[in-house]
């Protein structure tokens, strides 16, 4: 029956495409690919823009000179594309022998002390005041180093972004990382944090059953959902609800009872260092009815009956559809690309070649309608601005951080919110900050990889200068700002101390032990040429200059008056009406116009 | 139609005693005045807060077989009576309820409850439990509050907008940190930068961003500025929960009357080890709840001002077996403020009688407490429109 209706709409839409060729107007929700004829530099930088992250005029040049098929085919399949030959992630060197298992919290650290005279490693001191203070000392050692080495994996990755051949890659990735959340806040451990990243790097464009499978056996997953709990006798269902509700089906679609069954059979799934394993000791083998049938079903056993399930790849194909083209979908269209992604036996690149290649991905309706998130933000900044790596200041991840979007660090298991959730009064003024940072360095700018301002800087800095002035660890480790009368403090200020060790002491030791180890971030600044970009192009007038910005930067074209006022502002500037003569005194009022631009809500949408 | 402005104008203009009928006038201007000073802060206890081990029924045998290890025993709890117990870390808590200042909300829940955070959340948000709404609550709230675009109005102090807040009239304001809500820009920029344009074509999303962008430019000042101004000796804890920001907002005399607030990133999701966990959160939360009280009194606010806190569902009635608690139904809710009556609303959940999930049978649809909320203390007279049906509100404030 679907089938049906996919073919007399795909025919439906053939007919109209024939009779119609320029109108582009009734393109929306049509699948059928677009024509050689209807193939411009518009509709090729709409492309880069949505299945990469944009780029220069020239690489949209390059793409619109193709035939739409090659276009798409050298995104998704890569062909024609360079190889990519950026370097793998350069670890720093933290990890230390008895640090994993992590135990999950300080408490619980002390605890394991308590009872077998060490932990993380580390033995109980023989005698002497704070016995246990060596061992709270590394467990915040390994917190901020796990933390700080999981920023440079973001800081890879996002370089990634901004330097690869392979623009679709890095962001499928993207989308499986908010699909299959996982956060460093819970895991802590970057390295499984990487191993994650890369899971979705190689196989984000693959077969999605052979996604799932190793997505739901990747140690950072297991660790974010608890899976090690879930033991036979005692099913925890927080790992089999979030792969159907959140991972394949989507709320609707099960009943509580399915996801008790699957939690059964779920069960003894955890891993061991950072490798996947079942044990089968805790793993429940007994019978389960799953989906109205009985068996003895393990876990890829549930996830193949979830997948042959007909709300799966709908739901798969719809959140893909949602990400790269619009936020509205309607039942047609999401069955339609259902059936695709079925008929594909779930490999997911001919989907997504479907999607690129249809003229509802070119409709009016898609282009310059979507809110960047804040990571495509920066990194279709830094391409369009022609830079050929992620600098290190400002800093991407404390940007994407503030404008809500931080590697590694998703909010919950449901990932980011996409669409109008990333634009509010103050993410829009962050977003013009951060132009303005690009156009004119912030000569304020502290690495926060070295400087300890999150989450608990000026604490630990409190710490530093009192002990550096003689005082002793009580009297140095009291709270930063603390407030007179007893009866009026806080209970969580007031609880801190225990004797056999100093939690604020060994918060800041943990600081000092792990920015040795550490490896910081180059700190370079974008280096922008504007005058030479406009020189080149050999813009003559104020006009000029501003429609070429508008064109490079903008999927949504400016009104005139704004145009105009644009260029009477850049004029003034430039002191000039004459804009090849003033080659000399160029940059800083590009600067300022690149800033104007850039913070415009236009600029905003792509 | 006089506005209250229009009044003030004329007053001090002399203008009023000889020119107006003054009865109708007053009369309306009082009931504006009493709505019209009223500020409402929702707290949103995200990741679904364990109230069995919040005000724990230490008087029920049911509750420690119920919670073989996890079970807080008698003497660690701070007892409210011969039968609840505070947890342990809500010093807060029980500081406000000596003072009669906190309304225990016994029972809150729906029909067909979902074990889903983020679908449960999204009927709390725009409470329609098993529907939906495209406007959440709080804004459905300002709507009615104000039919007419009031700026500054709304306001939700988080990173990114709660569906709560969204409404049909008003732009929330939407920031996280007042130092960042400012928008740097060199003096010839000024005048250029926030001017915003309409595009050529129909594009509902560049609509949308020149609305925020037009309310960005007029609130961040405004934050900032409160932000500035105000300091407070009250200690709010080591997690103060935007509540310090709120006060700051009040304390500028910042027209909002309704603020939205979350404990964020699902932090009440206890699956596993949950007693240190939870008791260090509720600390958080009880001090940086009582904390803002003070704080309001201090200012001369504390008769303008309630809080409301709860969660998307309680947890499982039965621990799991890894310390934990697993997804529930039924949960408190409450109220605090100097213009709370303290004590308990509502009828107490049974701990033998569950569903067969071996979840809490609510008792209070949680919507009752939002209509105690609306016409209770906000004296909005709205809220079976607001809630689109009728509940029943509890006598937590005055009449």
């Amino acid at each position: 029956m679907k089938k049906l209706v996919l073919v007399w709409m795909l025919s439906l839409s053939a007919c109209w495409s024939t009779a119609q060729a320029t109108d582009e107007s009734a393109w929306a929700g049509d699948l059928s690919p677009i024509g050689a004829a209807e193939w411009n530099r518009e509709k090729a930088r709409h492309l880069l823009e949505r299945a990469g992250f944009g780029g220069t005029p020239e690489e949209v040049d390059a793409l619109a000179a193709l035939s739409p098929q090659a276009a798409v085919r050298r995104l998704v399949y890569f062909e024609g594309a360079p190889a990519d030959t950026l370097p793998p992630f350069d670890h720093s060197g933290i990890f230390d022998e008895g640090i994993d298992p992590f135990p999950p919290g300080r408490p619980a650290t002390t605890a394991l002390a308590d009872k077998n005279g060490e932990a993380l490693g580390i033995k109980v001191k023989a005698s002497g005041n704070r016995p246990q203070q060596p061992i709270v000392n590394q467990f915040f050692y390994w917190l901020r180093a796990s933390r700080l080495e999981t920023e440079r994996v973001a800081y890879w990755w996002g370089n990634r972004m901004v330097a690869t051949p392979r623009p679709l890659q890095e962001k499928m990735a993207l989308f499986w990382h908010g699909h299959f959340t996982s956060s460093e806040e819970k895991v802590r451990d970057y390295r499984k944090m990487l191993k994650q990243v890369e899971l979705f790097q190689r196989e984000g464009m693959g077969n999605f059953r052979t996604l799932l499978i190793a997505a739901a056996q990747d140690p950072a997953m297991l660790a974010y959902l608890d899976a090690g709990v879930n033991v036979k006798g005692s099913p925890n269902e927080n790992f089999a609800r979030e792969i159907m509700e959140m991972f394949t089906m989507g709320v609707g679609n099960y009943t509580e009872h399915d996801i008790r069954e699957a939690a059964r059979a779920f069960t003894g799934w955890n891993f061991v260092g950072l490798e996947f394993h079942a044990d089968s000791a805790k793993h429940d083998d007994g019978e389960k009815t799953f989906f109205g049938q009985t068996a003895r079903y393990d876990g890829v056993g549930i996830i193949d009956r979830i997948l042959a399930a007909p709300a799966t790849p709908q739901y798969i194909s719809g959140k893909l559809y949602k990400f790269f083209v619009r936020d509205d979908l309607s039942p047609e269209l999401r069955a339609a690309l259902g059936s695709r992604l079925r008929e594909s036996h779930y490999d997911i690149a001919p989907l997504l070649e479907t999607i690129f290649l249809s003229k509802d991905f070119y409709a009016d309706t898609s282009r310059g309608s979507r809110i960047k998130s804040p990571v495509e933000f920066v990194v279709s900044t830094y391409r369009k601005l022609g830079q050929t790596h992620l600098p290190g200041a400002p800093d991407f991840n404390r940007v994407t951080e503030a404008l809500g979007q931080h590697l590694l660090f998703p909010p919950t298991v449901a990932g980011w919110s996409y669409g109008r959730s990333w634009i509010t009064p103050s993410l829009l003024i962050e977003r013009g900050n951060f132009a303005l940072d690009l156009a004119f360095p912030d000569i304020e700018f502290l690495p926060e990889d070295r400087y300890p301002v999150y989450p608990t800087g000026a604490e630990i800095r409190a710490v530093h200068r009192r002990l550096r002035a003689g005082e002793d660890m009580i009297s140095a480790t009291r709270p930063v700002d603390e407030k007179a009368g007893d009866d009026m403090m806080a209970m969580s200020n007031k609880v801190d101390r225990a004797e056999a060790f100093n939690t604020r002491y060994a918060s800041y030791r943990g600081w000092q032990m792990a920015i040795e180890r550490v490896k910081p971030i180059v700190r370079d600044l974008p280096r922008l040429d504007l005058a030479r970009m406009v020189l080149r192009k050999e813009l003559k007038t104020p006009q000029a200059v501003v429609d070429y910005f508008a064109a490079r930067f903008l999927s949504v074209p400016l009104s005139d008056a704004t145009r105009q006022q644009l260029a009477a502002s850049f004029e003034h500037e430039l002191g000039s009406a004459d804009v090849l003569a003033s080659g000399t005194v160029l940059e800083e009022p590009l600067r300022v116009l690149l800033h104007l631009m850039l913070s415009r809500p236009e600029y905003q949408l792509g | 139609m006089i506005t209250r402005r229009d009044l003030l104008k004329y007053a001090a203009g002399g203008l009023i005693a000889g020119a107006l009928p003054l009865g109708r006038a007053a009369r309306a201007l009082a009931a504006e005045e009493a709505r019209a000073g009223r500020i409402l802060v929702v707290l949103e206890l995200s990741g679904g807060n364990d109230g069995m081990n919040t005000i724990v029924p230490y008087g029920d045998d049911a509750y420690y077989k119920l919670r073989p290890t996890i079970g807080i025993r008698q003497k660690a709890l701070r007892p409210l009576d011969d039968h609840w117990g505070f947890n342990p870390g809500l010093l807060g808590f029980e500081r406000l309820w000596k003072n009669g200042e906190l309304a225990l909300m016994h029972g809150c829940g729906y029909e067909q409850p979902s074990f889903s955070h983020f679908t449960s959340m999204a009927y709390w948000q725009t409470a329609t439990p098993n529907s939906g709404d495209e406007y959440g609550w709080f804004g459905r709230l300002a709507d009615a509050l104000s039919p007419s675009m009031k700026p500054n109005f709304l306001v939700n102090i988080d990173t990114a907008q709660s569906l709560a807040v969204k409404s049909r009239v008003h732009t929330p304001v939407v920031f996280d940190d007042p130092e960042r809500f400012q928008r740097r820009v060199l003096a010839q920029e000024q005048g250029l930068i926030e001017q915003v344009q309409g595009g050529s074509k129909p594009n509902p999303a560049l609509d949308y961003v020149n609305a925020v962008s037009l309310s960005a430019a007029e609130a961040s000042s405004m934050v900032r500025e409160a932000w500035t101004k105000y300091k407070t000796p009250v200690d709010y804890g080591i997690a103060s929960l935007q509540l310090p920001k709120v006060a700051a907002c009040i304390n500028a005399g910042l027209p909002a009357q309704l603020y939205y607030l979350a404990f964020r990133n699902n932090a009440f999701d206890t699956h596993v080890q949950q007693p240190d966990l939870h008791q260090r959160l509720l600390s958080y939360m009880a001090d940086a709840v009582h904390g803002f009280i003070r704080d309001m009194e201090r200012l001369g606010q504390g008769d303008r001002v309630s809080v409301l806190a709860f969660s998307e569902f309680g947890r499982r009635a039965p621990e799991n077996t890894n310390r934990g608690t697993d997804h529930g139904t039924a949960n408190f809710m409450f109220f605090a403020g100097k213009g709370v009556k303290g004590g308990h609303y509502g009828k107490p959940v049974s701990l033998t009688q569950l569903d067969e999930g071996d979840n809490l049978i609510y008792t209070t649809d949680f919507r009752r407490v939002y209509a105690t909320a609306i016409d209770g203390w906000m004296k909005g007279g709205c809220a079976e429109q607001v809630l689109k049906g009728k509940f029943e509100g509890f006598p937590v404030f005055a009449a």
